[in-house]
């Protein structure tokens, strides 16, 4: 799936989009560089699941965790993660990346390589790249 | 035993990146200790990055450290404040657990301090100390807020980012111009030498609010442009580059303080958070108070990074006000002040 968005403004149905193409899948790995819009995305994502929190960048803190109420009205966990400061995978272990990964809550990562090894098999990744002063490439794989 | 007005508060931090301990005696800082080489090298090993594992390591020299620099025992000690949140699950965990073994050893209270909260109240921890009501302007790697204090543990935060914080825009120009991570304080350095002559945007956001993130990608374009035209661009326009970029990052943060104090009418003006170490912020916030008759606060750079200090001194205050936690406090990742 690609989409094109000449603003930030347009993200809000490819948000959509990208839930209902996911389905059940929620673990995303998130590409792209400095300035591509990855955190600007999730909080479209986040927005169209209904987190109450902001959506900030976690470089610094490394995790952020939002809520969002699901169908039922139930509270729900929703993980916002970056690994742009880690360089070694231990420290991604270290942080826990594999207790992120494994619960059902549904899971971004910005800067990702790092833990390519533990990519579970029906992770979702999104392709952002600069096409424009404002416009970007997305893509769903 | 210590008479009942003689208060020692050991304070643990395990937040994020930082292992910290400190020791305050009735809200007197005795002891402020933040693991380092130093610190770990008298333990042996080696120091690991960002990890919970790191904090294990840590905690228990640094504890010691702490309460030896400070002159006393674990059994002087009258209640232990920890950081509860908001961080890193994995990191707060060892702190907290480490708090409430040590406070259930040896029966003493136990006291739970918001991270951001202490940020505030590390203008507690030395004198001048700003009079109420003051606005603190907290501002780091990982955090930007404008927080209204009216007591020790009465605040609202009246802004805050709404993407980025100012600490990582520097961080991430850093990246982008080739610089190692984290490259504030190298910023900073590189910015003394140059001009502000390269105009970037202002974001425009409503209310208190910041954001850094369009001001990143405004860098961007620039510098993608710029080394189009010229691949030597960066190297060459350097200095420049870095004092435009902290100079319009410092006038976003001045004009929402402005803004504040317009909008509350309050005058004791108090920053916090490891970027108030920038000499430009400094520099510009002073002459700004000057002009607009505003006292001015800025605590100990010691006091402004991660530290347990600020912990303990929170800790102290509620302390005081008989606030205390149970042993089944856990640790929470988000935490509004």
């Amino acid at each position: 799936m690609e989409y094109l968005v000449a603003r930030p403004e347009e993200l809000d149905p490819v948000a959509e989009a990208l839930l209902s193409w996911a389905g059940e899948r929620r673990k995303f790995f998130l590409y792209g560089e400095i300035g591509a819009g990855k955190t600007t995305f999730i909080q479209a994502v986040c927005r169209r699941l209904g987190v109450r929190e902001k959506v900030t960048s976690p470089t610094f803190g490394l995790v952020n965790e939002y809520t969002y109420p699901d169908q039922q009205g139930r509270e729900q966990r929703a993980y916002h993660l970056d690994l742009y400061r880690l360089t070694r995978l231990e420290e991604a272990l270290d942080i826990g990346i594999e207790d992120y990964l494994d619960d059902a809550a549904y899971c971004f990562v910005e800067w990702p390589d790092l833990i390519e090894a533990l990519a579970p098999p029906e992770v979702v990744r999104i392709k952002l790249s600069i096409t424009g002063n404002s416009s970007r490439k997305i893509l769903f794989l | 035993m210590n008479n009942a007005s003689d208060i020692y508060l050991l304070g643990i931090e395990s937040s994020c990146d930082d292992t910290a301990a400190a020791v305050v005696h009735n809200g007197a800082v005795l002891s402020n200790v933040v693991a380092s080489q130093e610190v770990h090298r008298r333990y042996g090993g080696v120091v690991p990055e960002v990890a919970s594992r790191a904090h294990q390591l840590h905690l228990i020299p640094v504890v010691d450290a702490a309460l030896k620099e400070a002159g006393i025992t674990s059994a002087d000690l009258s209640g232990v404040a920890f950081t509860r949140g908001p961080g890193l699950i994995g990191s707060l965990i060892v702190g907290v657990s480490f708090a409430k073994a040590l406070a259930l050893s040896h029966q003493l209270p136990l006291v739970e301090v918001n991270h951001m909260q202490a940020h505030v109240l590390a203008h507690f921890a030395e004198p001048p100390y700003p009079a109420f009501p003051f606005l603190c302007l907290t501002v780091s790697g990982g955090h930007t807020q404008i927080v209204l204090v009216r007591s020790q543990l009465d605040m609202e935060v009246l802004g805050e980012t709404l993407d980025d914080a100012a600490g990582e825009a520097f961080d991430k120009t850093g990246k982008m111009l080739g610089l190692d991570y984290p490259a504030g304080p190298l910023i900073d350095r590189l910015a003394s030498q140059g001009e502000a002559r390269f105009p970037f945007p202002k974001p425009q956001v409503e209310g208190l609010n910041f954001s850094f993130s369009g001001l990143k990608t405004s860098i961007l374009y620039f510098l993608r442009d710029q080394v189009q035209a010229d691949p030597d661009f960066i190297q060459d326009n350097l200095h420049d580059i870095c004092a435009s970029v902290q100079a319009r990052i410092v006038s976003i943060l001045l004009d929402k303080l402005r803004q504040a104090v317009e909008q509350t009418g309050i005058r004791e003006v108090a920053v916090a958070g490891g970027v108030s170490a920038n000499s430009g912020l400094r520099r510009a916030l002073n002459a700004l108070g000057a002009e607009e008759g505003w006292n001015i606060y800025l605590p100990k750079m010691e006091y402004c990074t991660d530290n347990a200090a600020m912990i303990a001194v929170t800790g102290y205050y509620k302390f005081l006000a008989g606030q205390f936690a149970g042993q089944d406090a856990t640790p929470v990742a988000r935490w509004e002040i």
